[in-house]
């Protein structure tokens, strides 16, 4: 799918692979990338978190407001300790509802999100934080937010794969009557997994929001959407158990190039409005091959026992 | 229960506390009394619109003018401010309107009692007003836009680049509309792209960096939203394509100053906002002395000279452009 996208690319628009473009290309991805870590951990016990969005506006908030002089004047360390420490706050509160009050989690943080959503408004007052100082832009210069991406990939990888806490949190999604029989700390576990997010929501904000000059109220508008249809795209089941982490970080590869790509493919100006329905056709068509290729590979298993 | 009984009465008496009992006699001291709302008082813009009002009031002589307006930009207290206007017989009342809904029964209730109601900045529903003193029309904002852009470009040619607000923003597709028909008149300048970025400036940076990717040729960027603005530009800089990708659109000029100064944006397009302060006061004066009535196509400006009316819309004129030779001397 990726591959068909990207010779296609290829032959309309060789532009696309000029390296600068790549690094570019990465750059926007990692703060998905990293969201999408954290949702993955959501999905696999069988939850979601719709309030992801809102709380990366609170967190560049907080940063932004933080690190500026003519606001809170707290110095770059200290704006970025506590954007962190917002993200993964909300993230414990949120984990908590859900495992300890047994409430819904879409209920639980699409509540959150409305209330994330009035505290970003009213942190920022309808202004814009603009100056941010220089040593808080240098966290996006270079190749600092990749780096990042990718040790947050590798610390998550390597938890769900070697870490105990990876298979417990798959069957926790996948039975959760049969592991809290066997004696897994279901809501721990939950618990965790939320706060992860919400750490790896705020880790996503620092590294995405120096990249801009301004902090302003509509920051990570939608990005819930967007990093949830890149999990589902990777094949992570949202009825919890499966799926694997390598799969969803090719969803966010697959949703954040068709972005790029439907620029580079020159459309033109009348095409604007039939954008979103080439992505979602886009969309359909991975997920139907997908699942051929699937089945083709199951009846070849069956042949080959029989 | 009993709390919530507790704080709800405490809230009653707070409120029954900051809005005094209204005197209701008509105040008189010879000179039209006109009553400036604007949507949130404090914020620079309406602070600038307020000094060209102040500036009208004292040109013309026999006006008061009472600039106030809620402090939280709240519709609620600016219907209450109307009514309370209201009941003291003031002349005019000049509202931006921050929810048509929420106001109109005070709007109506007011010039049911004879005074005189107009809208400026924002409208509110037809009938709730007189005249509408209209900043920038779509055609004035696009064809402004575009002129801009192809005087800045220097030869008026080349490929151009929207980057708007959402698909299904109301104003910006209205603006985008007249920006085309404009677009006729240089036959150099061709749109190559037009691509949304729904208030989220990430995006906005994105695509633009994504625009000039795919478009080596690219010279120039209209980034019509406050949001997209900034972010066009930030790529563009960080790009370092300043000056070689021009970007334009529409902002405050203090939100783009630092832009403005390091030579990535030539120009940012506003309204004349102490024009428009001035503009509203005159209308409102000529009304209540029935100078301007319903029908007028025209109507005569101290400070403007003749501007156009269309319709019930009292028009402000072409927009104003900034640059860094004259963006210092504006601070809103």
């Amino acid at each position: 799918m990726l591959a068909v996208t990207l010779v296609t690319v290829k032959c309309v628009n060789p532009g696309f692979y000029e390296p600068t473009n790549l690094a570019n290309l990465g750059v926007q991805l990692v703060p998905f990338a990293i969201m999408t870590v954290g949702m993955t951990l959501v999905v696999l016990v069988r939850e979601i978190d719709v309030s992801i969005g809102s709380l990366a506006g609170v967190v560049s908030a907080v940063l932004g407001l933080a690190a500026t002089q003519d606001h809170w004047n707290l110095g770059t360390g200290m704006a970025v300790a506590l954007a962190v420490a917002t993200g993964t706050l909300v993230g414990v509160v949120n984990g908590c509802l859900v495992a300890l009050m047994r409430l819904p989690s879409i209920i639980v943080t699409l509540a959150m999100m409305a209330v994330l959503k009035g505290a970003g408004q009213i942190l920022l007052d309808g202004k814009w934080v603009s100056s941010l100082p220089l040593d808080l832009r240098a966290i996006a210069a270079g190749g600092v937010p990749i780096w990042v991406g990718l040790a947050v990939i590798a610390g998550a990888y390597a938890m769900l794969t070697l870490h105990p806490w990876g298979w417990r949190l798959r069957a926790v999604g996948s039975h959760p009557e049969a592991a809290a029989k066997v004696g897994l700390p279901l809501r721990r576990l939950k618990i965790l997994s939320f706060t992860l997010m919400g750490f790896l929501t705020a880790v996503a904000t620092v590294v995405s929001v120096p990249q801009l000059s301004v902090v302003e109220s509509g920051f990570g508008s939608g990005w819930e959407l967007f990093v949830i249809t890149c999990v589902v795209l990777g094949g992570v089941s949202i009825s919890g158990g499966k799926g694997t982490l390598f799969g969803a970080l090719l969803g966010v590869a697959v949703m954040g190039t068709m972005r790029s790509v439907l620029v580079y493919l020159k459309l033109g100006d009348q095409a604007v409005y039939w954008e979103r329905a080439i992505q979602g056709g886009l969309i359909l068509v991975a997920a139907v091959a997908d699942r051929i290729i699937a089945l083709r590979k199951s009846q070849v298993t069956t042949r080959e026992t029989v | 229960m009993s709390r919530a009984l507790l704080l709800a009465s405490l809230m009653l008496l707070t409120w029954a506390c900051t809005s005094p009992p209204s005197a209701d006699k008509k105040e008189k001291s010879g000179k039209t009394v006109i009553c400036l709302l604007p949507k949130k008082k404090g914020v620079p813009y309406f602070t600038s619109c307020s000094v060209g009002a102040e500036a009208a009031s004292k040109d013309l002589g026999d006006v008061e003018l009472r600039y106030d307006g809620p402090t939280d930009g709240s519709a609620e207290k600016a219907a209450e401010m109307i009514e309370k206007w209201t009941a003291k017989g003031v002349d005019v009342i000049a509202v931006s309107c921050n929810d048509p809904g929420a106001l109109a029964s005070a709007m109506r209730a007011a010039r049911a009692k004879g005074v005189k109601v107009v809208t400026w900045d924002a409208d509110a529903d037809a009938d709730t007003r007189e005249f509408f003193v209209n900043q920038a029309t779509p055609e004035q904002i696009g064809f402004g836009l575009v002129d801009t852009m192809a005087k800045d470009l220097g030869d008026a040619s080349g490929e151009v680049a929207i980057v708007t607000a959402s698909l299904t923003a109301a104003n910006q597709n209205e603006w985008i509309k007249h920006m085309k028909i404009r677009m006729a008149k240089y036959p150099n300048l061709r749109l190559v792209a037009v691509k949304p970025s729904n208030e989220d400036q990430k995006l906005a940076f994105d695509t633009t960096r994504d625009l000039m990717g795919a478009y080596p040729n690219l010279r120039g960027v209209f980034a019509i939203s406050s949001v997209a603005f900034p972010g066009a530009a930030e790529a563009i800089k960080q790009a370092g394509k300043s000056g070689k990708v021009l970007v334009t659109g529409l902002a405050t000029p203090n939100d783009m100053k630092a832009f403005v100064k390091d030579g990535t944006v030539t120009s940012v397009l506003l309204w004349k906002t102490e024009d428009l302060g001035y503009l509203t006061v005159e209308v409102g004066r000529a009304l209540a002395k029935g100078e301007l009535k319903a029908g007028a196509t025209e109507f005569e400006s101290r400070r403007l000279g003749k501007v156009k009316i269309a319709g019930d819309n009292v028009l402000l004129g072409d927009p104003m452009v900034f640059t860094k030779d004259n963006i210092d001397q504006f601070d809103f």
